[in-house]
């Protein structure tokens, strides 16, 4: 007291030293917590724009321009002799219908050129659907109907405004002749957009009007679920038998810092091991989800481990002597005990180390899941990629029309990563309820 | 060993009482440090038998050697004979999981699981397979949660969760935890260093009822809490044993001057 008075001239805690010092204390405060503000502000106006930069390029990825047509079901064309045999019908020349529809809606066009520039307008995948429609219902075979035909990709970009009308022609993708059909065909009201559906249902394409990302996500989905089978039951074990078995000795600390410095591992490394180990020693299939989810499963491995060796670690040991001291083994303490303790932080560490491997690009190269591929694959060991993969293959390609449905994929994939996010923090509160 | 046990119960002829836990020269090391030192001590049948002594003097640990809770610490070393019923509990032939289970533990601080009540209690009878069926483990929660005077408060909630219990309830949930799985011992660590004095009048007064049927072995701080409960007592210091006896004994004319000190309050 004594020390006080003397240094602050005798007034005590009112004095000028102790205001001065309280000042200079709240101060500090607020600064530090501008700072933080700030900081939080800066963090979130990048996060808006990045949003915003792939959401405006990215939504017309959802809508899709179609022509509609009236379409002659021609018999000449589709079974000239009349048999309606399925495999005719199958083997029919469908392009020559697309052909004769768009012929007889701008009748003047004349010479070779100019004719391919006019069946330009619709995509190829034209003929198919009519061939479906007549496979479906061969009734329809010398009626004419009007019917909505997938439309190509320039008229697709032109459609959504990502071509400039005023550019001069050479340097136009679409061309003034073409412009004047397009023209004609929205006068009529023969130009339609919906939603396109397409790019949930159909693998990848050269055509961008055709390109979908279903292969990619059902790449991805079996990707996942062999490295989810495969890590979360070895890390999970992994962890409680280092937390709550091993015994605290050198070969244990060492496996201990091993496991953190993998989790510091470059992924691409993973992608080196898995060439090595699973293509050219174990000669699994390429380009396969089983050898992309093992290779995932490897990187993912440490981050469950940690996460749930933390979770582990957090549960009280006075549950575990508890139980120890009724009786129980020391395999009963962990698994009915610790280990439901600890499963919401597991599950956590596990969603965010499958959120991981879910945008992860790099070890996948290495390992032939870069492919182009079109078909949706039918199982663990057929030709495969991922979304993050279809996003970089599309964001390398030349075509305008491939720029919206990479950001479209951006946007798909987000959406996996905040669900799987948002199932974490679901599945963390359902636990906890029960404690 | 049976003989043995019966000739020092000869011997002693003052206490005509059993003697369940015969202690013989018990140390114990953590690593390098010597925390008992040739410890000896029996505990009779049917009593509450005290430990005080100032922090740090091994009674916890000395606790811990009698249902080998020591063998869960990370480099604890017990060296010495401990015999339950003349049988050398560190022994080939004894079980560390079954001896828990013939000496409960209750702790200092109260540790229900994050279960209800009744899980709570009916978990050590599910291990150790004591109910042949639900209405047996019922009967078997009811009656322990009686036993540990609990069961008035907790009736029309036993499913809900024993940690939103207060202390003293959750303490009781515990003691009635250990005595579900029938034990013939239960070791009680400062079961009431966490109570208020009504939760603490409470927990006394069961564990004057439970020594009807129980050896008590209780640790505590609290003088006149070893005066209320217990029979005998023993008190530690730095690792010995410096004194035991019938408690009044020990707190009317302790014959060690480290003894006095203590329960004067002079020294711990
Ligand atoms: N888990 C452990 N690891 C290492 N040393 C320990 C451990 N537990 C106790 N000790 C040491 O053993 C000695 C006795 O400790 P113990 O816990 O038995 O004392 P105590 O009499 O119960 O004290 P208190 O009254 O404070 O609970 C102390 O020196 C302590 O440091
Ligand atoms: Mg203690």
């Amino acid at each position: 007291m004594t020390d006080l008075s003397n240094k602050t001239g005798g007034t005590g805690w009112n004095s000028d030293h102790f205001r001065k010092n309280l000042a200079r204390r709240k101060r500090s405060e607020k600064r530090f917590q501008r700072i933080g503000l700030g900081a939080i502000l800066t963090a979130l106006t990048l996060l808006a724009i990045l949003m915003f930069s792939i959401f405006s390029k990215g939504y017309t990825a959802f809508i899709q321009t179609s022509i509609s047509l009236d379409v002659t079901f021609n018999e000449a064309i589709i079974d000239k002799d009349g048999t309606r045999d399925p495999e005719a019908l199958r083997h029919a020349n469908y392009t020559k219908l697309v052909q004769e529809s768009l012929r007889a809606r701008f009748p003047d066009v004349e010479g070779r050129s100019n004719l391919r520039a006019l069946f330009g307008l619709l995509s190829n995948d034209a003929s198919d659907t009519l061939r479906d429609m007549v496979m479906a219902n061969p009734e329809l075979i010398g009626q004419t109907l009007s019917v909505e035909l997938l439309a190509g990709d320039d008229v697709d970009m032109l459609n959504k405004g990502y071509i400039d009308r005023d550019l001069a022609e050479d340097n136009r993708r679409v061309k003034d002749k073409e412009l004047v059909w397009i023209d004609s065909l929205k006068e009529e009201g023969q130009i339609v957009t919906h939603f396109n559906s397409g790019f949930f249902t159909n693998g990848d394409s050269r055509e961008p009007e055709k390109a979908g990302i279903a292969g990619a996500m059902v790449g991805s989905f079996y990707t996942l679920l062999i490295t989810m089978l495969l890590s979360f039951p070895i890390g999970v074990m992994t962890a409680i038998y280092l937390e709550e078995f091993a015994p605290r000795n050198k070969f244990n600390d060492l496996i201990e810092v091993n496991i953190n410095n993998l989790a510091a591992v470059p992924s691409i490394v993973f992608g080196l091991l898995g060439l090595a180990i699973f293509l050219n020693v174990a000669h699994l299939p390429r380009s396969a989800p089983l050898v992309g989810g093992l290779t995932l499963a490897l990187m993912t491995l440490p981050t469950i481990i940690i996460a749930s060796r933390a979770a582990i670690r957090a549960v009280p040991d006075s549950i575990r002597q508890a139980a120890l001291g009724l009786g129980a083994s020391k395999q009963q303490a962990a698994f009915h005990h610790v280990l439901p303790l600890s499963m919401p932080g597991i599950l956590t560490g596990t969603i965010i180390g499958l959120a991981q491997a879910l945008g992860e690009t790099a070890p996948l190269l290495m390992i032939g899941m870069v492919a182009f591929i079109a078909d949706i694959p039918g199982g663990i060991n057929d030709p495969a990629t991922v979304m993050p993969v279809q996003i970089f293959l599309w964001a390398d390609s030349p075509e305008r029309a491939f720029v919206e449905k990479t950001s479209g994929a951006i946007m798909v994939l987000l959406a996996f990563l905040v669900l799987m996010n948002a199932l974490a923090v679901f599945l963390r509160k359902k636990f906890e309820r029960r404690w | 060993m049976q003989m043995q046990a019966e000739t020092n119960l000869m011997s002693d002829a003052d206490m005509a009482e059993e003697i369940v836990i015969e202690t013989q020269d018990v140390n114990v090391f953590y690593g390098d440090n010597h925390a008992l030192r040739g410890v000896s001590l029996d505990i009779p049948k049917h009593q509450v038998m005290a430990l005080i002594g100032p922090s740090g003097c091994g009674k916890s640990t000395y606790l811990r050697c009698l249902n080998r809770m020591n063998d869960t610490v990370e480099g604890c070393r017990v060296v010495g004979k401990i015999l339950l019923d003349g049988i050398d509990i560190y022994g080939p032939q004894v079980d560390e999981v079954l001896l828990r289970a013939r000496v409960g533990m209750v702790f200092q601080k109260p540790n229900p699981f994050p279960k209800s009540i009744y899980d709570n209690v009916a978990y050590g009878p599910r291990i150790h397979g004591l109910a042949a069926n639900k209405d047996e483990l019922d009967e078997i929660v009811l009656s322990s949660l009686e036993k540990a005077g609990l069961l008035k408060e907790v009736q029309d909630r036993l499913h809900s969760s024993g940690t939103g219990l207060s202390g003293g309830q959750q303490q009781r949930l515990c003691i009635a935890r250990a005595l579900a799985v029938r034990p013939e011992i239960i070791l009680m660590d400062e079961p009431c260093s966490a109570l208020d004095p009504i939760a603490t009048a409470k927990v006394e007064e069961l564990i004057d009822e439970l020594k009807e049927n129980y050896t008590i072995i209780i640790v505590t701080h609290s003088m006149q809490q070893a005066a209320r409960v217990s029979q005998r007592t023993a008190f530690f210091h730095l690792g010995e044993i410096v004194e035991t006896g019938p408690t009044e004994q020990i707190f009317t004319s302790p014959i060690d001057e480290r003894t006095q000190g203590y329960i004067t309050g002079r020294f711990g």
